[in-house]
């Protein structure tokens, strides 16, 4: 039996084949996916997704969404995806930084829920490639 | 926009073609001819006559500049034309997103439908104060498509100021960023820039701010302004309500009327018998029936909290390519107009020109067989 993964954003397809194995961040914990998988309707959350390919894991940093699973097909709906390989790890970093600085900075419910959200997009970008090495 | 220059550039020298008519006519007449090849020792004469010495060579660059001009014109029609497509090309890619998103959607709001739901972006609040995106493009020359949209948001702003309402602008795209700095008593909470191909970036940059904007309860309404695209030729703008989300996936806007969101409208730009035309085409996207063994990892509540912000994402991100197709379209009908125009005054100057041409080697011609008569 093989399980079918699909990965959309609103500007493209970030991934559309095949895979062995999916381990997904929910709302609710990290939950694995194996082939013949319980329909389930869950909410993701912002952070990584664990794809198997033969024996070999790739990463791929969420920014939160959707994922419906069923009939061993996968589908995750996002705001965002970045495939780990393709993040500069430098720049990651920096814009960890800058948002670490900017929710000491925030002042306000409004600022501290903005900064908040920027921190964890920009940690899970981070995490999306030390997850490789 | 250009249009507008080229007929006030005419107007700016309206008596032109009237002197050089008037001028020509004189010339043909017979008697009048030698006064006026005698005029530059005359100096109350020389006044009239200078204009059309140097009417010819004006004319010719005039002419010269009109041709640029027509280039340009039509240079930028064609890139507008080129990018029309590209923007079309990224709401088709974006559309496996949508569907799905509305599909589930749509579902998990049927089997919701018997619980009490009470998600953020739900919250009906009474209202006191409104926030208004209003979506302009970043260029100019494009006719009066930012215009009409700023008059757009001036007219719903006066609307609120009537309701005795609050209001605060999050301006999206240069053109309407300078026009709000230079009124500095309309209060703008943010300033956006667009760029070339809205991408989910800034659709996600706009929808955080008025994430925090409504949950922080700063403001209890939010209104989007954006020219809706209705073909090459027609765009509309119009005003959507965003927030509150209603948890039925769907779009009111300020009269209440609802568009199912089921219902998915997009453009197809097409070329028919050579020209480019569009067809907008309303698409039914099947809804169809999930399992029923379905489970629900979470609460239904937090799952609709997870899906309300990607369909706000995606209706922000449709309504600034809707936004930049109209602009583009109403940049390809100004610039394909602006080309028209030059193109028919380059005409127009070409006839005075050669007319001019032709008098004067007329006027040359008599002056020397006038002059042949006096020797003999």
């Amino acid at each position: 039996m093989t399980l079918n993964l699909c990965v959309l954003t609103p500007n493209r397809i970030v991934w559309d084949s095949e895979v062995k194995e999916i381990i997904l961040s929910t709302n609710s914990g990290q939950i694995g996916v194996l082939p013949n998988h319980a329909p389930i309707a869950t909410a993701v959350d912002i952070g990584i997704l664990r794809i198997r390919l033969n024996g070999q894991w790739l990463t791929m940093a969420l920014m939160g969404g959707f994922a419906r699973i069923g009939n061993n097909e996968i589908t995750i709906l996002v705001n965002d995806a970045e495939k780990g390989s393709d993040i500069d790890p430098q720049e990651a970093q920096q814009a960890l930084e800058i948002a670490e600085a900017n929710l000491r900075k925030a002042e306000g419910k409004r600022q501290t829920i903005e900064a908040n959200l920027a921190l964890r997009r920009a940690r899970t970008r981070v995490e999306a490639i030390s997850a490789i090495s | 926009m250009a249009t507008s220059n080229l007929t006030m550039w005419v107007s700016s020298k309206p008596s032109l073609s009237d002197t050089s008519s008037l001028s020509f006519r004189s010339f043909i007449s017979p008697f009048q001819l030698p006064s006026q090849s005698s005029a530059p020792c005359n100096p109350s004469r020389s006044s009239s006559v200078t204009p059309i010495q140097c009417g010819l060579r004006e004319l010719r660059d005039r002419i010269d500049s009109v041709k640029n001009t027509q280039k340009i014109t039509e240079a930028m029609k064609l890139v507008a034309a080129a990018k029309v497509r590209r923007a079309q090309e990224a709401v088709v890619n974006g559309r496996p997103f949508s569907e799905s998103l509305v599909e589930v959607l749509y579902n998990i709001n049927e089997q919701l439908q018997t619980e009490d739901i009470d998600a953020p972006l739900t919250n009906v609040r009474p209202v006191k104060k409104v926030a208004l995106v209003v979506v302009t493009g970043d260029r100019g020359l494009c006719g009066g498509f930012n215009n009409s949209i700023i008059k757009k948001a001036e007219q719903r702003i006066a609307e609120l100021k009537q309701l005795g309402l609050e209001y605060t602008v999050i301006s999206v795209g240069k053109k309407g960023n300078s026009y709000f700095n230079r009124r500095p008593f309309i209060p703008v909470d943010r300033f956006l820039e667009g760029s070339n191909l809205p991408t989910a970036k800034e659709a996600q940059a706009i929808a955080d701010d008025v994430f925090s904007l409504f949950v922080s309860e700063e403001v209890d309404k939010v209104e989007l302004l954006y020219t809706k695209f209705v073909s090459l030729v027609k765009s509309d703008p119009v005003i959507h309500t965003l927030l509150p989300l209603s948890p039925k996936g769907e779009i009111c806007d300020i009269n209440g009327v609802c568009v199912d969101a089921a219902e998915d409208e997009f453009f197809r730009l097409t070329t028919k018998e050579g020209k480019l035309t569009v067809e907008r085409d309303v698409v039914r996207t099947e809804t169809a029936d999930f399992s029923p063994i379905l489970q629900f990892e979470q609460d239904p509540v937090q799952i609709l909290d997870a899906l309300l912000p990607l369909y706000l994402n995606s209706q922000i991100l449709r309504a600034l390519q809707e936004s930049l197709a109209s602009e583009l379209a109403a940049r390809m009908s100004a610039m394909s107009s602006a080309t028209d125009n030059a193109v028919e005054l380059k005409k127009t100057l070409s006839i005075v020109y050669n007319r001019q041409r032709q008098a004067k080697i007329t006027g040359e011609i008599l002056e020397i067989v006038a002059g042949a008569n006096a020797l003999v």
